[in-house]
């Protein structure tokens, strides 16, 4: 019994189905792309994120001392894991989060508003600048948020919480006609 | 209670990030200490009136114990550093 | 035109009528215009019944603090009952009913009030509870409930929403009067970010009522202006219709604002309310003054008001409160009130002056009565005359309307509502705002400046000075030009005397000057107990307007300063907040969130029956046609595994990856069992205590590489475990080198378990699975045929050979099809929670049903667990003290219903057979209970009282909860396969 096996995404029933029309404000939901957690050994934080930061297909999410998750838009999960073991070689611990965590990219002129429902965090470009990224709590779901562009944030959230986080976003974003859909 | 915490990972921070452990000023005893000490430690707690040293946890954040000095009657915070770094200068 | 809306002026929109109706009677006014401008300009000047003694009450303020004007809006499900009709906006289809009358506004029972008046007086609740009870319930009781009481509560669901925001900002401005408006615009234009709340539908507050010009333009022109200015500004939010309630520790601030009250069919895209929490690095309070009413005889008679808003309503709305207006006053506000009621054609019949002399100018041709002193009004439900009193002789002066002006007390409430108490000054003869700091000031008629261009100066100046606080450079800018004018003087009066009816403090609790002597000769004297005593200031309006003559009152009859008696507490909210804004969207399915497994669509697929399981839906068994309970369902899941093959979800086990040089070391001191040597590829189940010796958590263990640890926790504690293991990382052993992270959502999980679990499996895999080559408790990475990576498990919680197969969440299903596919021929099946728990119970094997937080190791049956000669673990000290290893502690046994056909449920406790139920004769208690499809009878796991020496022996299962009650023996908690021969084939 051999076979090829179907990766369901975890929003696969929320967004299946034909296509709605793209808003200005939009969700848009990756549908595949590597994700690990990188946890550097005890006193090598400083270089395993100068690892990190030397490869520009990779993007740092900062979740914690010593701790980030690891975006990659081009490699397989195990290309990632491969890539991210030869980075750090034994100076960090690497989890592959691929199917653990959902990726979410609100982007459109109201996403601050969108968001100011759920993050008690100020998000002015003058407090949380492009290229930042944090771990917060959206509502009552703890998730890792990215400042991709001026009106983009990246939503990164654990896959079971992932259908709750989609409803409340699609809730807070009523007002501004909020669509969604899988990038493709 | 404070409405805000600075962490010192993830900036300014609203309480619902946080789940509070309690006094921070406690040293776990060692494994031979006597029955009183540990008692002590596990059960006996001071509840001050001002200035008191307390773990917040970010739990949706960055997942340290922080240390939070603030005062139980104005709710001012003094101050708040990461739970391994006071853990450390308390060893020594 | 209605009978009281002037000629001409205000700033409604007199193109736009707007149809209302007020107790089923239609009704128009105008937009711009309150409900209660509406009502005066319709003659309905009666608009509630008083709570105790139901008397007539008409408006009173034209704002937030009124204390009568209460009604209910809308009907049914969507009726808002307590609705202060000052500040409701009008809009077309709005409905309104008057509260607390009964049968009718106009002619009400409850008003014959002699009968209740003895009863109601002060202190009356706190007397009457020592009566004897029947008393308090046959009659107290029901009749106060049914005469007393404002608005009614619907208890249907409510059918708005709700949402909360975050907002940051650098500078708020609370109120958009002159000192708002002003404050907002200099620290605009210096770039701070800076947010203005005002309650009002439209942003002013006293300009809109002012009648001096400002900057040549007329007061409202001038707002207009600034706030175009305001709005054109992208740093600058302007929140109309919403109050802040609250000020909360680290200058973070409560807003509620309606978004769609204002409407009578609300978009579904917007919520009905919308809570605000606003984080400010400065704020600004520009709430103004309140103006004081007089405490005097009848004063409570529809046609009293105050008399600013009695200018309120002729220059913002363009009505009179009445045809013939007369004021009543302690200083010179009374006056300039007269005078703008004159320049409006507004009849002013006379001013009574509370003081000998005065330099104030009243309106040509009024009269002035100096030293004069009101004691009784007179008509029915409208004003038809005053009583003045002077040099002992009485007079009545006919009028329709009075206004009452005891001068102005600063709105300060929210300064105090961390701590701080107002401050009296005897300059302003009120309670002015506390010095809190540099985070929040106060500005204008709420710091006691009482003129325009005061607030004016006051505002520009402070936001100026804050925003160089704050780094930012404010440009310099001419204030605005205004009229000369004298800063308004006052008397204070707190009591006139000589009332010849009941002089009312509290409008809408009903008390009265006496009430308050009571309260003061019954030894209730304190502040904070004469408000508890008499209720005064304890209504839905929080004595807005009453407290402070309430203050005045008992000081004077104690014969001191104000500022001895000191104010009562404030607190949040500042008006009242509806609890679904308080909920925002946290109801309903959002009340939490919800998790799914990976497996949720599969177990769908199979016809799961799903259970609430903390945040997570976990499958509970599976219904296949003809099963008609769930017992049929689950029985058949528990024989097919048990003879065959069953494939459950495990996925909302908590999993965790622990790495590092010390990551064996430290397992060892989280565990109570040795970890420190557990091999390579190889599982161990764990037991975690707490520092006080009891069960934490169990779950395994698994060595995938010398410095790699695989963890499991229980679904209802991985978040607990996982904080746990931070604690001690960060915390107790900062030196240990591991570092740790969840995985739990990155792995489906399933159980195969079964005596054909292995051939099923095999399919799936290339690598020997059998016993020689994957034994009991191995674990290690293995790829499944196709190239998944997976993990394999030989782990068992049915007792059956059985493996746990963990697989990236996303190919969870495929890989389960896959599983159910294989295993067809072997007739494998799906099985849920409820299987789970009744195959767990058959074998004796413990959850957190067990593990309730109460028990050890060695109750449970697990002592050989605990190592002992570890140097270290948590809870190994205190798990040696006495109360945890004394001989009588209640430890792990089975039971078995000596009648087979009886059940035995979880919860009851156990007695020796003929022992009366007592504390006392307490023997235990039941963990656990199911029916045993296997053994063909209900069996139990429980705890008894040195339990293990007593199998055999008959105990009583008592539950009074559900009176029942059946004797069982007990027996070893393993009731099926002791032997473990099924375990390890
Ligand atoms: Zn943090």
């Amino acid at each position: 019994m051999v076979r090829d096996y179907n990766n369901r995404h975890a929003l696969d029933q929320k967004l299946r189905g034909t296509p709605k029309p793209v808003n200005a404000d939009h969700l848009e939901v990756g549908h595949w792309q590597a994700i690990a957690t990188v946890l550097a050994q005890v006193g090598l934080e400083a270089a395993v994120q100068r690892a990190l930061s030397s490869t520009p297909e990779l993007s740092l999410r900062y979740c914690g001392p010593g701790e980030w998750l690891v975006v990659s838009e081009v490699d397989t999960p195990i290309g990632l894991m491969r890539r991210l073991d030869m980075l750090c070689g034994t100076q960090a611990h690497v989890v592959d989060q691929s199917d653990g965590r959902v990726l979410m990219r609100l982007s459109g002129p109201c996403a601050r508003r969108v968001l100011a429902k759920g993050v008690g965090v100020d998000l002015h470009p003058g407090a949380f600048a492009l290229g930042g990224s944090t771990n917060v709590l959206c509502g009552h779901i703890a998730i890792n948020l990215a400042r991709t562009g001026e009106d983009i944030f990246e939503l990164i959230v654990s896959r079971s919480f992932a259908e709750s986080l989609f409803d409340d976003l699609m809730t807070m974003g009523r007002a501004f006609d909020l669509s969604a859909a899988f990038s493709d | 209670m404070a409405s805000l915490i600075t962490c010192p990972h993830c900036g300014v921070r609203p309480k619902e990030e946080f789940a509070i452990r309690g006094d921070a000023s406690l040293i776990r005893p060692a494994p031979t200490a006597s029955d009183e000490a540990w008692h002590d430690y596990v059960y006996v707690r001071a509840n001050p009136r001002g200035r008191t040293l307390e773990h917040w946890h970010h739990v949706a954040g960055c997942r340290r114990f922080l240390v939070v000095e603030r005062d139980t009657v104005t709710h001012e915070v003094y101050s708040a550093v990461d739970g391994v770094v006071a853990a450390r200068e308390a060893q020594r | 035109m209605t009978a009281y809306r002037l000629s001409s002026g205000g700033l409604a929109d007199r193109s736009k009528a707007l149809s209302f109706t007020f107790d089923g009677r239609p009704l128009r006014g105008f937009a711009g215009d309150t409900l209660a401008s509406a009502l005066l300009a319709n003659d309905q000047l009666l608009v509630g019944r008083s709570f105790k003694y139901h008397r007539p009450r008409g408006i009173v303020s034209a704002g937030p603090s009124e204390p009568n004007a209460l009604v209910t809006l809308g009907s049914g499900v969507r009726s808002d009952p307590n609705t202060k009709a000052t500040v409701v906006e009008l809009y077309a289809g709005l409905t309104a009913k008057s509260q607390n009358r009964w049968p009718s506004l106009g002619f009400d029972v409850g008003a014959v009030n002699g009968l209740l008046s003895p009863f109601l007086g002060a202190g009356f609740y706190y007397k009457t509870f020592m009566w004897p009870r029947q008393l308090w319930e046959k009659l107290y009781e029901p009749v106060i409930r049914r005469a007393a009481g404002l608005g009614r509560a619907v208890l249907e669901r409510d059918p708005e929403s709700y949402e909360k925001s975050w907002a940051f900002c650098d500078l708020l401005v609370v109120g958009g009067g002159p000192a708002g408006l002003m404050a907002a615009l200099m620290a605009g234009r210096a770039g701070l970010r800076v947010i203005l709340a005002d309650e009002d539908f439209r942003l002013g507050g006293s300009l809109l009522s002012e009648t001096e010009t400002v900057d040549g333009a007329s007061a409202p022109a001038f707002a207009e202006r600034i706030v175009a200015e305001l709005q054109s500004l992208e740093n600058v939010t302007l929140l109309s219709r919403t109050t802040v309630f609250g000020w909360y520790d680290d200058n973070v601030f409560g807003a509620v604002e309606r978004v769609q009250k204002h409407v009578a069919e609300p978009s579904a895209k917007l919520p009905t309310e919308r809570v605000w929490r606003i984080a400010a690095k400065r704020a600004l309070l520009a709430t103004g003054a309140e103006e004081r009413p007089l405490v005097f005889g009848g004063n409570d008679r529809p046609g009293v008001m105050m008399a600013g808003a009695i200018g309120t309503y002729a220059h913002r709305h363009g009505v009179s409160a009445g045809k013939s207006v007369a004021i009543f006053t302690s200083g010179s506000s009374g006056y300039r009130t007269a005078r703008g009621l004159s320049a409006k054609g507004v009849t002013v019949s006379a001013i009574i002056d509370s003081r000998p002399e005065a330099s104030d100018a009243a309106p040509d041709g009024v009269r002035v009565i100096r030293s004069g002193a009101i004691v009784d009004t007179k008509g029915r439900q409208r004003l038809s005359g005053i009583v003045v009193e002077r040099s002992g002789f009485e007079e009545l002066v006919a009028c329709d309307a009075l206004g009452m002006s005891g001068g102005w007390s600063p709105v300060v409430h929210l300064a105090c509502q961390r701590g701080a108490r107002p401050v009296w000054s005897d300059a302003l003869k009120a309670f002015a705002a506390p010095d809190v700091g540099d985070t929040l000031r106060v500005v204008g008629a709420a710091n006691g400046v009482y003129t325009l261009a005061g607030c004016l100066r006051d505002g520009a100046e402070t936001a100026t000075a804050m925003a160089a606080e704050l780094g930012f450079n404010a440009a310099a800018a001419p204030l605005p030009v205004t009229e000369t004018e004298a800063d308004p003087s006052f008397a204070a009066l707190w009591y006139v005397p000589g009332a010849k009816s009941k002089a009312f403090v509290d409008f809408q609790n009903d008390v009265h000057a006496k009430d308050l002597g009571l309260a003061l000769r019954e030894g209730f004297g304190h502040v904070e107990h004469a408000k508890r005593y008499t209720t005064s200031g304890m209504a839905t309006d929080q004595g807005k307007l009453s407290n402070i003559n309430a203050v005045g009152i008992l000081a004077g009859m104690r014969g001191v300063s104000p500022a001895e008696v000191g104010t009562t507490t404030f607190r949040p909210f500042y008006t009242p907040v509806s609890f679904g804004a308080l909920a925002g969207t946290a109801r309903d399915s959002h009340a939490t969130p919800t998790r799914k497994s990976p497996l949720h669509e599969w177990a769908k697929k199979h016809g799961a029956t799903f259970v609430d399981s903390g945040l997570w839906f976990r499958s509970a068994w599976f219904p296949r046609a003809g099963e008609k309970t769930w017992r049929e369902s689950v029985d058949r899941e528990v024989l097919n595994v048990r003879a065959n093959v069953g494939l459950c979800d495990v996925s909302t086990l908590g999993k965790i990856e622990v790495f590092g040089p010390d990551a064996a070391e430290f397992l060892n001191r989280l565990y109570c069992n040795a970890m420190l040597k557990l091999p390579v590829g190889k599982a161990r189940y764990g037991l975690m205590l707490r520092e006080d010796g009891f069960v934490f958590d169990d779950g395994t263990v698994s060595r995938l590489s010398d410095d790699h640890f695989f963890v499991t926790t229980t679904t209802a504690m991985a978040g607990a475990v996982m904080s746990h293991m931070d604690y001690c990382a960060q915390v107790l052993w900062p030196d240990l080198k591991v570092r740790f992270c969840s995985s739990s959502d990155q792995w489906a999980q399933m159980a195969i378990a079964g005596p054909k679990a292995r051939e099923v499996l095999q399919q799936l895999v290339d690598e020997d699975i059998s016993e020689t080559a994957f034994p009991f408790l191995s674990a290690r990475a293995m790829a499944l045929r196709g190239g998944i990576n997976a993990r394999l498990f030989r782990i068992s919680f049915s007792g059956e050979l059985a493996f746990e197969l963990a697989v990236p969440a996303g190919y969870g299903e495929a890989v389960a099809d896959q599983i159910m596919e294989a295993g067809r021929a072997h007739n494998v099946c799906a099985y849920g929670v409820e299987a789970l728990n009744v195959l767990r119970l058959e074998k004796g094997l413990l959850t957190h049903a067990e593990f309730d937080g109460r028990v050890t190791p060695d109750d449970a049956g697990l002592g050989r667990m605990f190592s002992a000669q570890k140097p270290d673990f948590i809870g190994k000290h205190l798990s040696a003290r006495y109360g945890l290893t004394a001989a009588d502690r209640m430890q792990l046994v089975g039971l078995k219903p000596v009648d087979k056909d009886k059940d035995i449920r979880a919860g009851a406790h156990l007695l020796k057979e003929g022992m009366k139920p007592s504390t006392l004769n307490d023997q235990g208690w039941v963990s656990s209970a199911g029916y045993s499809p296997v053994l063909g009878h209900h069996i139990a796991l429980a705890f008894l009282k040195s339990g293990r020496e007593r199998y055999g022996e008959k105990v009583v299962v008592w539950d009074k909860l559900r009176d029942h009650e059946v004797i069982a023996e007990v027996c070893d908690p393993v009731f099926v396969d002791p032997q473990n021969t099924k375990l390890k084939a």
